[in-house]
């Protein structure tokens, strides 16, 4: 149960972004982040504590195939 | 005047031009010319450029007149996904937003094709600010399929596809952030090349997502694409997130042999759940690379449910920043779905967003000694679905739309969060005279060995020499 409803989405909306999302989208929109929110969850457990984004620009040098004179 | 020239391939294209078998005015003429008797049929512009173009041919046809080097592109006319800015000009990002914007710089993409000789014909339609994988758009209309105009012709680069495969263009830059170069070219029948992340500067190219962005050509040839890669790829002082990498020489590799290299068939996700059709297409095509000479292996893939759920909220949350004030200043300037896909940005928590990045290296890293662990390529399908008819995908289309967008992008949306090179090549037919489109995934910077593969397979199959009836 991830607690994401039409009225939470609508009330993070109005006091973060200073918008009103419009009745008819709430819900939509809080079916949409529950699995998010759930894959974030799950995948933050795996998160190391010097682990950060630039991370990736290194593995993507690492992985790729060594050529002569690279 | 015969409009042989507008079948022939963006290489060959050059060649003649260089060889003065014909003129590049000639070229820029028929182009246009075959651009304004489609566009009621497609859509695919939204602007044309005739008059600059053929300043342009003109340009070309002196300096061959006087000796001198017109470029490995020389004369060829290409257009361009509406996203490209160009310094004093109206770049429309596909949006009501951005009808009038106009660039205060060149996007580093079209400035190296100019260097190149390339012809730049016109901005190209697209789904409204690069969102969206059907290729709709509310504002400028709808584009069309060249094989189907009652389909869908994918997006988001649908111009892009669509003037490439009805001989408008021979070539034309898209973009992909989740799909957004191979979807099209998969449902128009076209090639696809989405390179590694940060391999071509993003430099003058709207943003969507920062972190998930790549510039890439769709053309009728894997040389084709390869040759427009020579000239874009590397590393550009104005986009200082673009690699320093050593970039391949991708023509090239076209010529490399295919034997010896060792393709993988993933064994779970991408070959699930696929149109009999798609599924007997790609088959066939494994067999195709199988007699060249490749070892097809299977290959195991990790888990992507995860994975495609970070990457959605982590791109939503880039697109929802760029986007904030326009969404609570003009909401109603976006078209429904498209406002409503950026706008969950908005409630992403930011730890959430970066763990989402912070995870990308580890996904990478496992996907890489896992599918990659004994094979050189993965081969996929693009889509496994063909192209949907636009009236089911449009908003207040079919019950299942949300299902059927989620599914075009399936097996193009993983590829993306790992940031690795792919290539759409066309493999075949539906029964109803729709492409299908295999996907070739590389290791990080190997785009030659997908050349390789790719301009392989063309030379087995004539698939990529079909013309849809409309455009014959």
């Amino acid at each position: 149960m991830s607690g994401l409803s039409g009225e939470f989405v609508a009330r993070l909306a109005a006091v973060w972004h200073r918008f009103t999302v419009p009745e008819a989208d709430r819900e939509t929109l809080a079916e949409m982040l529950a699995p998010m929110d759930a894959a974030g969850e799950s995948v933050a457990a795996h998160l190391a504590f010097d682990m950060e984004p630039s991370d990736f620009d290194t593995a993507l040098a690492d992985l790729a195939p060594q050529r002569p004179g690279t | 005047m015969s409009e042989e020239i507008a079948f022939l391939d963006a290489c060959e294209t050059a060649a003649r031009i260089k060889a003065r078998d014909v003129s590049a005015l000639e070229v820029a003429e028929t182009a246009i010319r075959r651009a304004e008797r489609l566009q009621p049929t497609l859509n695919a512009f939204i602007s044309l450029e005739a008059e600059a173009a053929l300043d342009a041919a003109r340009d070309v046809d002196a300096r061959l007149g006087r000796g001198e080097e017109i470029g490995a592109l020389g004369g060829v006319p290409l257009a361009h996904k509406d996203m490209y800015y160009r310094e004093g000009r109206v770049t429309t990002c596909g949006s009501k937003i951005r009808a009038g914007f106009v660039a205060d710089r060149t996007s580093t993409a079209l400035v190296r094709l100019a260097a190149a000789g390339a012809l730049h014909l016109g901005g190209l339609n697209m789904s409204e600010f690069a969102v969206g994988p059907i290729g709709n758009n509310v504002h400028y209309g709808d584009c069309r399929n060249p094989w189907n105009p009652a389909h869908a012709p994918g997006g988001s680069s649908s111009g892009s596809g669509a003037t490439v495969a009805a001989r408008i263009v021979h070539g034309a830059m898209g973009s992909d952030t989740g799909g957004s170069i191979r979807i099209p070219s998969g449902m128009s029948g076209v090639v696809g090349f989405k390179p590694t992340q940060n391999r071509v500067s993003r430099y003058g190219l709207m943003p969507l997502s920062f972190s998930f962005d790549c510039g890439g050509p769709l053309t009728r040839t894997v040389r084709d694409a390869a040759r427009i890669m020579d000239a874009v790829a590397g590393h550009d002082p104005k986009d200082p997130t673009s690699s320093r990498h050593p970039v391949d020489a991708y023509e090239a590799a076209c010529d490399v042999p295919v034997k010896g290299l060792r393709i993988g068939i993933p064994s779970t996700y991408y070959y699930d759940d696929l149109d009999p059709d798609v599924a007997a297409a790609v088959a066939a095509a494994q067999q195709v690379l199988a007699d060249a000479g490749a070892e097809m292996i299977e290959a195991d893939v990790p888990d992507h449910e995860e994975m495609n759920l970070i990457w959605a909220a982590a791109l939503a949350a880039e697109a929802a920043t760029i986007h904030r004030k326009w969404l609570i200043e003009r909401p109603q300037d976006y078209g429904d779905m498209v406002r409503r896909r950026i706008e969950f940005g908005l409630y992403q928590p930011a730890t959430r967003y970066l763990e989402a990045l912070s995870m990308r290296d580890t996904f990478l890293r496992d996907y890489c000694a896992t599918a990659f662990r004994d094979c050189d390529v993965l081969l996929t399908p693009t889509l496994p679905i063909p192209a949907p008819r636009l009236a089911d995908v449009d908003v207040g289309g079919s019950e299942d739309m949300p299902a059927v967008v989620l599914r075009i992008s399936k097996n193009t949306r993983p590829i993306s969060y790992l940031g690795l090179p792919a290539l759409s090549v066309p493999c075949g037919f539906t029964g109803g005279g729709l492409p299908v489109a295999l996907q070739l995934v590389g290791r990080p910077f190997d785009e030659a060995t997908l050349c390789t593969v790719g301009h392989t397979y063309q030379q087995a199959t004539d698939w990529h020499t079909r013309v849809p009836e409309i455009a014959a």
